[in-house]
């Protein structure tokens, strides 16, 4: 017991808070800070466990296939928060959209020092910007966000009663996944794709979906792909949808084998004619494809596939595995061509989605 | 019920010793319980005619608690009658990491009220009756995680417990007999603004235990015995009504080899809804070397099985009826001594003891293969535990001071002992959450009526990676008590100071989540003795 006091005088004279610590130091942001540091690379946002708020950013340098780990709190000496969800650049800035902090944290693309952090979103998932002072932004209950980025506020809200995931920017419009009431069960959830003018902010169409539309792209022919789940709990088989912006109809659909899961992250390659999503492993499909490919080009294999995206200038295929959620995870670096694993990087907890600087998207 | 009982809901008060029963000695209450049971018991006290009690505690962050208590009776008549009630705000401060400042807690609210009455009645040493009813009312807010987040959803959970148990044992001379049965009926409300949920689950449950005990047989000691349970629950959570029937036969046998020698045997085979569950036997024996020395060595033999609770198996979405029971098979064995001073103003005991478990086909909720946005629970974890216990308490009496001094070390590994791919690196690392090394340790110094005590605790650092690459530091709390009683007549008026977390450490016990520095506590209790 004397020991103990004693022990306990010691650790008591060490007045900082007792907090999470790393066996590996986290390794220094790259190159010389005063200099633009970020602008070559691709950020890896880690979702982090939810209510845990360990939410990280990684960085891959695209040179030196370099690995920085926890660039947000190195800069900022604190968290980044609870569940990052995604990440968009424009100019020299990042936002980073923390889902259960009901954030999006602004970045400075030099340091990554915060600039601002915008309040007041309702479980925000996804941006995307209109213009160099306009985006918008879904959340989970509620309303789409339209955020001010010279003011960096919610200026407005466009109602939508519905949980709204994905959004494409399709000239003035801006096509948004709906998946329909949070609080619903699969059957009573209105899957669709609202509509919305930017310039006026309205919802003027929408288009019917399968359950949980939850990602979409455009093709070269100026098509529309969205992916939808088919529910939480196989509610109905998973489809892969085309939609003609013109017509706004659904114009293709193809329904996926409920024995393999459900497909997610739904990516275009940088000529925009060949399809990537995960299913399992990772698929390949050209757009004029008649139907789906039986064949994965990347087999799982036990690995617990989770972010996929397409690097906008080489075109190759970037695949994190969240391993078993409970430690670090990995990025696959692989050949469009035949899947081959170029390059392995470890990366935080569940690496969920990817952001590539605006030098590697030209 | 649903998996597990809260124990902060239990108040400590309401029972007069709460056994632990670690490992296999678990087995003879029940099955499917890893870790141990935690089994409430009271006993009367047959020469008590009155005793009458009344508590109250006013405590740091808008923190109150009340506790009353009546026992009355004769020898062979005794009522036991208790009530507490507490509400607790919680308003600690603590500092944000997120915002850089001191901030209050909120939405930390917790009111608990209970009400329990047993009654025991002894027919000329060969009969016990004892009824007990015991009903819990506890409402709780859930606070937020610390994530720099100015969007709070309410999160609550509501807990009505009502329990009755009925008991009756027969004491003869070669043999005794003993049935209990129990009700227990269980509403929960949760809700959770954030995820929109609003669920209400009632649960009802009907235990029965029969055991017969044989002891005519010269150092032979023969123990059957049947358990029947019948599990009701509605919830808005699961697709129906679900239920649940369970046969437990069980089997005790004692043998005494010689002075030094004994041994137990317990087996035991469950029937769930007329599927028969693994067979689960359990072997131990305890050898004395010496006749004048207290010293004891045992070792156990055993295997167990956790079936999973009604949320692992039928909560909609989330739930997975497939499920198979956990295993877990495992040996321990430990040393115990312990001396008593002639004059009886002395004495120390001291154990030591080791386990090693095997625990397969773990229920781990984890995301499916292939649709990781849903998470079910899975058999999908094979976990390794050992560890080490070493306690020793002393007490002391030298003319009018009486010294009491626990201390409690324990060292336990726990590690994942099955990965999913290469890049899993998990294999042959500690749990998350575990600490490896716990030490707590009580010192009281009692004189004149005056105490004066500590209480020590380490937990070691608890990783938050499965791969062991991160982890929450290990933190030291000291609390401390001063208390005095005045002893007027047949009443006992007594006064307790209590300071937690006395160096006032800023720790996390889980990432994120705040908890209070220094705090303080104030109690008043007044009994009445005839």
């Amino acid at each position: 017991m004397f020991v103990c006091f004693i022990f306990l005088l010691i650790s008591g004279c060490s007045k900082d808070p007792i907090r999470e610590k790393t066996v590996d130091p986290v390794s220094p942001p790259p190159g010389d800070t005063a200099k633009l540091s970020y602008k070559n690379g691709i950020f890896v946002i880690n979702e982090g466990n939810l209510s845990w708020a360990n939410a990280s950013i990684t960085y891959i340098d695209n040179k030196t296939d370099s690995v920085y780990q926890d660039i947000f709190e190195s800069a900022n000496s604190r968290d980044l928060g609870d569940v990052a969800q995604s990440m968009k650049v424009l100019g020299n800035k990042g936002y980073i959209i923390v889902n259960n902090s009901n954030r999006v944290e602004v970045v400075s693309l030099k340091d990554f020092k915060t600039l601002a952090s915008i309040t007041g979103f309702n479980s925000p998932r996804y941006l995307e910007f209109i213009d160099s002072t306009k985006a918008y932004v879904t959340n989970m209950k509620k309303n789409i966000s339209v955020v001010d980025l010279k003011s960096m506020t919610i200026v407005k809200n466009i109602a939508t009663p519905y949980w709204t995931e994905n959004l494409l920017h399709y000239g003035q419009y801006m096509f948004v996944t709906c998946i329909g009431s949070f609080n619903e069960s699969s059957a009573n959830r209105k899957a669709q794709v609202y509509v919305i003018d930017t310039q006026s902010d309205m919802i003027i169409d929408s288009i019917l979906m399968g359950k949980e539309p939850v990602s979409i792209t455009v093709d070269r022919k100026n098509k529309i792909w969205v992916i939808c789940t088919g529910g939480y709990n196989n509610y109905e088989a998973p489809t892969l949808k085309r939609i003609d912006p013109v017509l706004m109809i659904v114009d293709k659909s193809f329904t996926f084998s409920v024995q393999q899961g459900v497909p997610s992250r739904l990516c275009i390659n940088p000529t925009a004619d060949t399809l990537y999503y995960i299913y399992g492993g990772v698929f390949q499909m050209p757009v004029s494809a008649g139907e789906l490919p039986a064949e994965p080009l990347i087999p799982a294999n036990g690995h617990l596939f989770y972010g996929l995206a397409i690097h906008p200038e080489t075109g190759q295929v970037y695949v994190s595995d969240a391993v078993n959620y409970v430690q670090s995870g990995y990025i696959f670096k692989c050949s469009q061509a035949n899947g081959q694993v170029l390059h392995t990087y470890k990366a935080g907890r569940i690496p969920g989605s990817f952001c590539f600087t605006p030098s590697s998207q030209k | 019920m649903l998996g597990q009982s809260d124990l902060s809901q239990i108040p400590v008060s309401a029972f007069n010793e709460i056994e632990v029963l670690y490992g296999a000695s678990g087995l003879t209450k029940t099955s499917g319980a890893f870790g141990g049971v935690v089994n409430l018991v009271t006993n009367p006290n047959w020469n008590n005619r009155i005793h009458a009690s009344i508590a109250q505690t006013l405590a740091s962050f808008d923190n109150y608690s009340t506790e009353a208590g009546f026992i009355a009776g004769s020898s062979s008549f005794q009522s036991n009658t208790r009530l507490n009630f507490s509400s607790a705000r919680n308003t600690f401060p603590y500092y944000d990491d997120f915002t850089r400042e001191t901030v209050t807690q909120h939405d930390a609210s917790v009111l608990q009220y209970g009400i329990t009455e047993e009654a025991f009645w002894k027919i000329k040493d060969k009969h016990l009756f004892t009824a007990r009813v015991w009903y819990s009312y506890d409402d709780r807010d859930i606070p937020p995680v610390v994530a720099g987040s100015s969007t709070y959803y309410p999160q609550k959970m509501l807990n009505k417990t009502l329990r009755s148990i009925l008991e009756y044992k027969l004491v003869m001379k070669t043999w005794n007999f003993s049935f209990k049965t129990a009700v227990v009926n269980q509403f929960m409300n949760y809700r959770n603004d954030s995820m929109f949920i609003n669920n209400d689950h009632t649960y009802y449950s009907w235990f029965n235990t029969a055991r017969f005990t044989y002891s005519r047989i010269k150092n032979l000691t023969i123990k059957p015995g049947v358990d029947y349970t019948y599990d009701y629950v509605k919830s808005d959570a699961y697709d129906g009504i679900k239920t649940r029937n369970t046969l437990g036969l069980y089997f005790e046998v004692g043998y005494k080899f010689n002075d030094h020698i004994k041994s137990q045997m317990i087996l035991r085979e469950d029937n769930i809804d007329g599927q028969f569950m693994p067979f689960i036997p359990s072997l131990g024996v305890e050898y004395k070397p010496f006749n004048k020395i207290n010293l004891y060595i045992n070792a156990n033999a055993f295997r167990n099985y956790r079936y999973p609770s009604l949320n692992d198996l039928y909560w909609s979405v989330w739930g997975n009826p497939d499920l198979r029971p956990e295993y877990d098979n495992g040996l321990e064995g430990g040393l115990t001594y312990n001396y008593p001073s002639e004059n009886g103003s002395f004495f120390v005991e001291t154990a030591v003891s080791g386990y090693y478990s095997w625990m397969r086909d773990m229920i781990i909720w984890s995301p499916v293969p292939d649709n990781p946005s849903i998470w079910k629970p899975q058999n999908i974890s094979e976990v390794n535990a050992r560890g080490v216990e070493v306690s020793l308490n002393l007490k002391w009496k030298i003319s009018k001071l009486h010294i009491t001094f626990s201390n409690n070390y324990t060292f336990c590994r726990s590690t994942y002992q099955e990965t999913t791919s290469a890049e899993d690196q998990s294999l042959g690392k500690q749990l998350i959450y575990i600490p490896e090394n716990t030490y707590n340790g009580t010192l009281n110094l009692n004189c004149w009526n005056f105490l004066l005590g500590s209480n020590f605790t380490f937990v070691d650092k608890r990783y938050t990676s499965s791969d062991n690459q991160s982890y929450m530091p290990g933190y030291p709390l000291l609390n401390i008590i001063f208390g005095k009683e005045f002893i007027l007549h047949k009443f006992v008026l007594s006064l307790q100071f209590k300071v937690n977390n006395l160096s006032n450490v800023d720790y996390q016990s889980v990432k994120n989540w705040p908890m209070p520095g220094r705090n303080y506590a104030l109690t008043v209790r007044f009994e009445f003795n005839k």
